[in-house]
């Protein structure tokens, strides 16, 4: 037993005996997550020596005050569906569940923002809001991310953020109980005029909050947040009515055509470059929702890995369409608005001499894009149980993800040449932000299967290259490498990058260890107070 | 495929928790979204198939072993599929298979639920799993003119089932689908006495080798009387003929139909005629063995593989796998607009990912409470559409019905379908 008798029953008095376990079999279940592959060699790793479900906020602050009295660690989890969402870093560590709190608390139409409980996911948000016109981002992260783990917890990204910002950019007011177990109310969430700005009047701490990559669940627990809504102009989810043919699988169900405030169109240039260079007019001219270059064939899948190879080998994808072809989104609360937008957008397609192809832009296919870049598509992880992004997240203009995207591919094609890792055909995305003024790379999502040892060495291999500080990455970002923390050593991605950027580590261990005196907050995801002291644990 | 050969399956699960909900571009209610009963009503990641495959992978790591903790997490599930089927809508990987080896691997070492072992003692003894006597049997038709397929040919033969045949109270609803065959004219008869369990329940409890004896012993009966058609009012034992005994390679010879089926061919051909008029809004029930584990077997044996030079899982010969696409949905939801007055409304949770009654997979045995829970959830989904009545096409949903009705005070009606198509003719 890791916990003795003692703490056991002072942590089962907090929650009650139904809301704490641990039993070694229950365990088993909150130490094998498909990341851990890939960190640890193997998908089972160390099991928690006990999991909570604390049902409110002053259970969750009495659980803290004891792990910092009994020096044991503490993680929060919702959803768990992360690449290290259960491990930690210490045998002493407990995880906390957050099932609980499962309550979306308010939406709040007038001032635009809704206030969630950790364990709603934002596909449920997403449904909410849409019923009283709003819209938050589609999660790319599956149907079952939660809200305040995209928002505050780990490094972020929707493909609507064009219009919604990104998930991390949306953060208002939070309730967060600290590692020392002390609740800090951000933004205005502790006075009265409610919960609706993150930065001020109240203090905002969105960037020690959660900074660009996230604490992932290593600075405490944020027990309430409040997150910005956007207008949205169509039905919500569970309004739509999904048609499939006799004897299709459920998966194939669609809806029928894009709903009438939003126009779809994919737009095809003859290059790489000349797409990028419309899709930023587009973004800079302010009208368009959803601009995801190269991010065009997510959610075309078949029922299953075998239908998918045939499709495949009867029809083979060309690598170099789809990295041509941007999906373009308007939407307006008029038919002129609407078609004056969609005009803008046909003139900036006409300017860099694109094209619409129209096996991409039938009703049919047009609506199932719609479908899928707006909701979600959920992971695509059929292919082998695993897929690995490569360095992702870097935070740049246009002209640097053009650069970035050869070095990275360059640093690929070996590894795909060989079949070790299989080469995108979507390419590498670009997510642009604040109008394309600002954008990150979605990264390239490699196929690799980690079961497969010359697959599983050769991701290896890559990621050495894509993390050596000497290597063709250095120019493009610590932050990006902060996007890797789930498949990479915590301490090798602050140890050897902080340096390139004016000690950025130290000073992020000064903010963890400030917010963490006794150290109880978990932080295999996020940085460890110092380096190597707690290695061979 | 025994459970150790999921290895690659539980390496493969990704935890992304789709297996405790419906598919989720079908939620219509997020008051509605659980698709496992298990996971929605017990706390921990293990009752979910998911944690199911973790703890395989920890048993064969040595890392656990099967204790109490273990069997409880293992048998407080209906087994329904609803897991299986949200699961596959992102995977190519086999839950329920996995459970159901697990199960059997329990048996097989001799970890046994001591809840289920009367039960089991009653199928050895006395051919049925209600702990009756095999003599009783035929007494839900002792006053039913109808004939004996051991004593005279019929060319439908009606297997009840063991909870028809020896439910009381759900005897009336049995002999209803008789005489609505009779009606139309068919050739029925039964077996009365000489009927025996179909042996699926026990085979989900993991005693395989009683359906294997079962399988066999039903072969031969059938083929003694001769008939050409079995038709049954039991979703289980339909199941079980239809999908089951494929699966373990047992042929029954004979062409098997459930009631809904049969009924909806015999109104299509115009033999029975539903035309008294029911002013009743009804919502359907799809019973788990008739919708997504009615679908048919697909047998599959070759190896898996990954095409040179490319990272994906592709089977030799192509895999098709079971995904509850061609279970049973229509028939009875025909039957049920071919009824004058009779409204129509859909729970949220419908076809492939409806939610189960609560019977299944022996919990209503082995665990009462929890059965009556899961069935209060349906009766209280079905009241949130509005329906005054809930439908289903199994003895075993209509008695777990009424149990939760019972135990929560829920006055929604709960009928079989045979009961609203007897009322109409």
């Amino acid at each position: 037993m890791r916990l003795t008798t003692e703490e056991y029953k002072a942590l089962e008095d907090i929650v009650g005996p139904e809301y704490i376990t641990q039993d070694p079999v229950i365990m088993e279940s909150y130490c094998q997550v498909w990341g851990n592959k890939l960190e640890f060699g193997d998908k089972r790793h160390r099991p928690p020596a006990a999991v909570l479900l604390p049902g409110s906020t002053e259970e969750i602050q009495a659980i803290v005050r004891f792990c910092n009295q009994a020096d044991i660690l503490f993680k929060p989890s919702a959803r768990a569906f992360e690449y290290v969402a259960t491990h930690l870093a210490r045998e002493r560590g407990i995880l906390l569940e957050l099932k609980r709190l499962n309550r979306i608390l308010e939406i709040d139409p007038k001032n635009m923002h809704a206030v969630v409980e950790p364990f709603v996911t934002m596909y449920q948000l997403l449904d909410a809001a849409g019923k009283q016109g709003f819209y938050v981002g589609k999660p790319g992260v599956g149907y079952s991310a939660a809200v305040i783990s995209l928002a505050c917890c780990h490094q972020e990204m929707t493909i609507s953020q064009l219009y919604t910002s990104g998930y991390g950019r949306n953060v208002l007011g939070c309730e967060w109980v600290l590692p020392t177990g002390d609740v800090l109310n951000l933004g205005t969430a502790n006075r009265e005029g409610g919960w609706f700005s993150g930065d001020g009047p109240g203090f905002s701490l969105r960037g020690i909050l959660r900074g660009r990559a996230g604490a992932n669940g290593g600075h405490g627990v944020i027990t309430k947040c409040s997150v910005k809504l956007y207008p949205w102009y169509a039905d919500s989810p569970t309004e739509y009515e999904l048609s499939r043919g006799p004897g299709e699988a459920i998966s194939a169900a669609q809806i029928d055509k894009v709903p009438d405030n939003y126009r779809v169109n994919v737009l095809t240039f003859p290059d790489t470059e000349k797409m990028m260079k419309a899709a930023r007019d587009i973004g800079h001219a302010e009208i368009a929702c959803i601009v995801a270059p190269a991010y065009l064939t997510t959610g075309f899948r078949e029922e299953g890995n075998d239908e998918q190879w045939a499709k495949m080998t009867a029809s083979p994808p060309d690598p170099n369409e789809i990295v041509r072809m941007v999906p373009v989104f308007v939407n307006g609360h008029s038919t002129r608005e609407l078609e004056y937008r969609e005009r803008a957008v046909m003139a900036a397609m006409e300017k860099w001499g694109g094209h619409l192809d129209p096996q991409w832009n039938s009703e049919k296919v047009k609506a199932q894009i719609f479908m899928y870049q707006i909701w979600s598509t959920g992971v695509f992880l059929r292919a082998t149980g695993d897929f690995m992004l490569s360095t992702q997240g870097l935070d740049g203009s246009l002209e640097s993800q053009l650069k970035y995207r050869t070095v990275e591919f360059q640093a690929l094609q070996p590894f795909a040449d060989a079949g070790d890792i299989v080469h995108p055909t979507m390419g590498m995305s670009y997510r642009p932000m604040e109008h394309f003024s600002l954008g990150f790379s979605g990264g390239i999502a490699t196929g690799i299967d980690p079961w497969d040892p010359l697959s599983f060495a050769a991701a290896r291999k890559y990621l050495d290259i894509v993390y050596d500080p000497d290597g063709p990455c250095r120019p493009y970002s610590y932050t990006n490498r902060g996007a890797m923390m789930q498949i990479e050593d915590i301490e090798h991605v602050h140890e050897r990058w902080g340096p390139l950027y004016d000690n950025a580590d130290l000073w992020l261990q000064k903010v963890r260890n400030m917010l963490d005196p006794n150290r109880v907050a978990d932080w295999s995801a996020y940085i460890p107070p110092e380096y190597s002291k707690e290695k061979g644990e | 495929m025994a459970w150790q050969d999921y290895e690659h399956d539980m390496q493969r699960c990704t935890r992304c928790s789709y297996c405790k909900y419906i598919p989720w571009r079908y939620i219509k209610d997020f008051n509605y979204m659980e698709g496992c009963p298990s996971a929605a009503r017990y706390h921990w990641h293990a009752y979910a198939a998911g944690g199911k495959f973790n703890l395989s992978y920890a048993l064969m790591q040595g890392a656990i072993e099967i204790d109490d903790t273990f069997l409880d997490v293992l048998y407080k599930c209906m087994m329904d599929g609803s897991c299986d089927i949200a699961c596959k809508v992102q995977q190519d990987i086999e839950p329920l298979q996995h459970m159901q080896e697990l199960r059997i691997e329990c048996v097989d070492q001799g970890y046994l639920l001591p809840q289920h072992q009367p039960f089991l003692r009653s199928l050895r003894n006395e051919d049925n799993l209600l702990l009756k006597p095999r003599a009783e049997r035929g007494d839900w038709a002792a006053n039913l003119d109808v004939k004996r397929v051991t004593q005279e040919n019929a060319e439908v033969v009606y297997f009840a089932g063991c909870r028809y045949s020896y439910d009381q109270e759900l005897w009336p609803t049995a002999q209803a689908g008789v005489k609505l065959l009779q009606q139309a004219g068919v050739d029925v008869g039964i077996l009365g006495a000489d009927e025996a369990c179909c042996a699926g329940r026990a085979y989900e409890l993991g005693y395989e080798g009683e359906l294997t004896k079962f399988a066999e012993h039903h072969a031969d009966t059938l083929k003694t009387v001769g008939a050409k058609v079995l038709v049954t009012p039991c979703s289980d034992c339909y199941g079980t003929f239809k999908v089951l005994y494929e699966k373990i390679g047992k042929k029954l010879g004979i062409e098997v139909y459930h009631i809904t089926q049969y009924l909806e061919k015999l109104i299509q051909e115009g033999k029975l005629q539903p035309k008294k008029p029911i002013d009743l809004k009804v919502t359907y029930h799809d019973p788990c063995h008739l919708g997504r584990l009615g679908e048919p077997w697909i047998d599959w044996e070759g190896k898996e593989y990954k095409p040179k030079g490319m990272q994906i899982w592709l089977h030799d010969p192509p895999k098709k796998y079971r995904r509850g696409t061609n279970g049973v949905y229509d028939p009875p939801r025909n039957i049920i607009k071919s009824i004058p007055g009779v409204e129509l409304v859909e729970m949220y949770r419908t076809r492939e990912y409806a939610w189960c009654c609560g019977a299944g997979g022996g919990v209503i045995d082995a665990y009462p409470d929890f059965a009556q829970w899961t069935g209060a959830e349906r009766l209280k989904e079905a009241r949130a559409v509005g329906a005054e009545a809930i439908v289903s096409a199994c003895p075993w949903c209509k008695r777990n019905f009424l149990n939760s009705a019972k135990q929560t005070g829920n006055d929604i009606k709960i009928l079989d379908i045979i009961e609203l198509v007897q009322e109409s003719i």
